[in-house]
């Protein structure tokens, strides 16, 4: 069968001319667990552009109100959009409503928006950790369309096929014979699993390193820490 | 009420030099044509109670709704012009789903009432063709129900305005039974004297002889939502207060 | 489907910035290409907007050209409102970001990358955006291959100090622009730098870039 000609090709062999795509890969990783009274979420601060490093520290998670986090990694230009759309919705909600917006309601306003552009999606992986009505820690998992997982423990982005295995047995128990399923971790615990998560991520991905950004959200506030990672 | 007759009565978007909206008043003013509607906010609930003029025994008392649902969590009970009020129904209802979507959450009380409130006060708009509306809307409605704040009554007027209540009468016996409300209303009410109560006082206000078809009950509770009485709950209540 | 411009034309290369203690230094050459030749050579592709915003944009110039005129009426306009109230370079990041990925949504992109340096409340700024919006902002920036020759020297400088003075920052970037010089095929050696300090901003050059030829002669074995 003759195979046809796409646009970058001729009869003389292939041309290179640019060819318009409006997404690009700009890596990150974002990571969060939750548990009694707390939720930890927590990315890594590269930017990249294929083998070029953008910036070393762009951090990925957005502070949506005083419990609710969301972490966004993918195409950045469209993560930027988004968050800022995001952001304006959730003013214009506390100026409607006299309150400001819950982590549920939130996390279903996330997965609206993201599926009104099902044809022409936001290139992003998203996840938002925060406190549900009894002030423990929820997470909410997205794919680019708004597809939305709730659980107590997950990572997306570029280094969430290194990390998700490892949590699954870590925080979630899976394939331990005899394992206390549903326990959940205590906050220290957490904190190391998230930090190991990214350091190992760090070594097998391009796409992860330069530092940890982590938010420790409980019912006092928002705690900010970063800690630095390979640079390489 | 109005002394002098006046050209600004007549468009709805003028104001006389008294600084009034004669339309606004005049609508207001056809409220107290309307059927008695009664609302108490206690700390277990809220109870609604209207009046139903069945003015002719060929008429089925059953086809007239006056205290509708908005949600599972929110009803109302509406005096003035019942058709008028269909839409403002539906607007409240599309609202309250609309939020529950995009928040997966109850849509509070005063949000419902405030997003009733923009739809009463657009008869002054006009768009490319011509008026959108061409006078304010003829009824006065009595929002309940039970939000993340406890128990709610809202009470809404044909200008828009809303206002919180712990309790309310709208409609043509509204005077008699505010007065009556004033002095019987405590905070500590429990939900079965609050339906005494406003059947009492629905008794007190209404021309005709108080019984299960020419009056409606509804309550809304945090554990059963809304609820609209049966006609043997109806007559159980009536019972008691005979 | 309607027609859009899926590539460029005339094109300008690599612009370089970076930030010392108290401004920003944003730098590109005076070429704009057409494919490989070297149409037009005396052509600055940095930009003051007013005294304490600049800009430097690589990528096809038609879409260059058109901004620019957008942003020097948006400044005028913002002059004649005399409100106090001028174009931070923050807030034409901002701008310049949404325009782009305004562009890139309807599938007819601008075809640029730009870098916007100035003084942010007294604080020196330096940001970057694409042409499909992705943006950033650092203490140094590169844009095309300058981002792969230029800017591993900028970040050594200000990985290294707490902050570089303007005689530091001007020195590297004459030796970034003569580097670029060198590896780049669509880069001229005649470059211009727009300087922001609390002084104001100003476009400085054309300068020549630095090249030492003399060892040419040495090379052999690729005759």
């Amino acid at each position: 069968m003759q195979r046809s000609l796409n646009n970058s090709e001729t009869l003389s062999g292939i041309i290179q001319k640019p060819q318009f795509s409006p997404y690009t890969d700009n890596g990150g990783t974002v990571i969060a667990v939750g548990g009694k009274g707390f939720v930890i979420i927590g990315c890594d601060s590269r930017l990249s552009s294929g083998y070029t490093i953008n910036t070393r520290f762009q951090p990925k998670l957005f502070k949506l109100t005083p419990q609710t986090v969301l972490g966004s990694a993918g195409c950045w230009c469209d993560v930027l959009t988004f968050v800022r759309l995001i952001e304006a919705r959730l003013k214009m909600y506390s100026y409607e409503h006299n309150k400001t917006m819950s982590t549920p309601a939130t996390a279903q306003l996330v997965s609206i928006m993201l599926y009104y552009k099902r044809f022409f999606p936001y290139y992003v992986s998203n996840l938002v950790a925060g406190l549900d009505e009894e002030g423990n820690g929820v997470v909410y998992s997205y794919d680019p369309v708004g597809h939305c997982e709730q659980s107590t423990y997950c990572a997306t982005g570029s280094s969430s096929a290194f990390i998700q295995p490892l949590l699954d047995n870590y925080v979630g128990k899976k394939n331990i014979a005899n394992a206390e399923k549903g326990k959940l971790l205590t906050q220290e615990e957490a904190l190391r699993v998230v930090n190991d998560a990214f350091v190992s991520a760090t070594e097998r991905n391009m796409y992860c390193g330069d530092s940890i950004i982590l938010n420790i959200i409980t019912e006092k506030g928002i705690e900010e820490r970063v800690i630095p990672l390979r640079k390489d | 009420m109005f002394m002098t007759r006046s050209e600004y009565d007549r468009g709805v978007n003028t104001f006389s030099p008294e600084g009034r909206l004669f339309q606004v008043e005049y609508a207001i003013e056809a409220i107290k044509l309307g059927s008695t509607a009664i609302g108490i906010q206690t700390s277990e609930g809220v109870v609604l109670a209207v009046e139903k003029r069945v003015t002719s025994t060929l008429m089925v008392p059953a086809t007239t709704e006056k205290i509708v649902e908005i949600d599972d969590h929110i009803g109302c009970a509406c005096s003035g012009l019942m058709a008028d009020s269909r839409t403002m129904v539906d607007r409240a209802r599309v609202e309250a789903q609309n939020h529950w979507f995009l928040y997966n959450e109850k849509m509070s009380v005063e949000s419902v009432t405030q997003a009733v409130s923009n739809l009463a006060i657009q008869f002054g708009d006009s768009d490319s063709d011509g008026n959108a509306m061409s006078r304010p809307f003829g009824v006065a409605i009595l929002f309940a129900g039970v939000d993340s704040k406890g128990p709610q009554l809202y009470h809404m007027d044909p200008s828009g305005t809303y206002v919180q209540c712990d309790a309310k009468a709208i409609g043509s016996g509204c005077e008699g039974a505010q007065q009556a409300l004033q002095e019987a209303y405590h905070r500590s009410m429990t939900m079965k004297e609050a339906i005494k109560c406003i059947l009492t006082i629905l008794k007190q206000v209404m021309e005709e002889k108080l019984n299960s078809t020419n009056v409606e009950v509804a309550t809304i509770t945090p554990g059963k939502g809304y609820h609209m009485f049966t006609k043997e709950e109806v007559e159980e209540a009536i019972k008691e207060i005979a | 489907m309607k027609y859009h411009t899926q590539s460029p034309a005339s094109t300008g290369t690599s612009v370089i910035g970076i930030t010392f203690n108290d401004g920003v230094l944003i730098a590109s050459d005076d070429l704009v290409s057409y494919g490989t030749l070297a149409r037009y050579r005396n052509i600055p592709r940095v930009l003051k907007v007013n005294e304490q915003t600049v800009v430097g944009c690589g990528g096809d110039f038609a879409d260059f050209q058109h901004l620019s005129k957008i942003i020097e009426q948006k400044q005028i306009d913002e002059e004649a409102n005399n409100d106090g109230f001028t174009l931070t370079p923050k807030a034409l990041h901002s701008w310049i970001t949404r325009v782009l990925y305004n562009r890139r949504s309807k599938f007819d992109p601008f075809w640029n990358t730009w870098v916007v340096g100035g003084l942010q409340d007294g604080k020196p700024f330096l940001g970057y955006v694409d042409m499909l919006g992705t943006a950033f902002v650092d203490r140094a920036v590169a844009t095309g291959y300058g981002e792969m020759i230029a800017k591993p020297l900028l970040w050594e400088a200000v990985e290294k100090k707490e902050s570089i003075t303007e005689e530091e920052a001007k020195d590297l970037i004459a030796k970034c622009m003569s580097l670029l010089f060198c590896r780049d095929s669509r880069a001229f050696p005649k470059y211009r730098i727009a300087k922001v300090t609390k002084d104001g901003s100003v476009i400085e050059g054309p300068f020549e870039v630095n090249v030492d030829w003399s060892i040419a002669a040495h090379v052999q074995g690729y005759e």
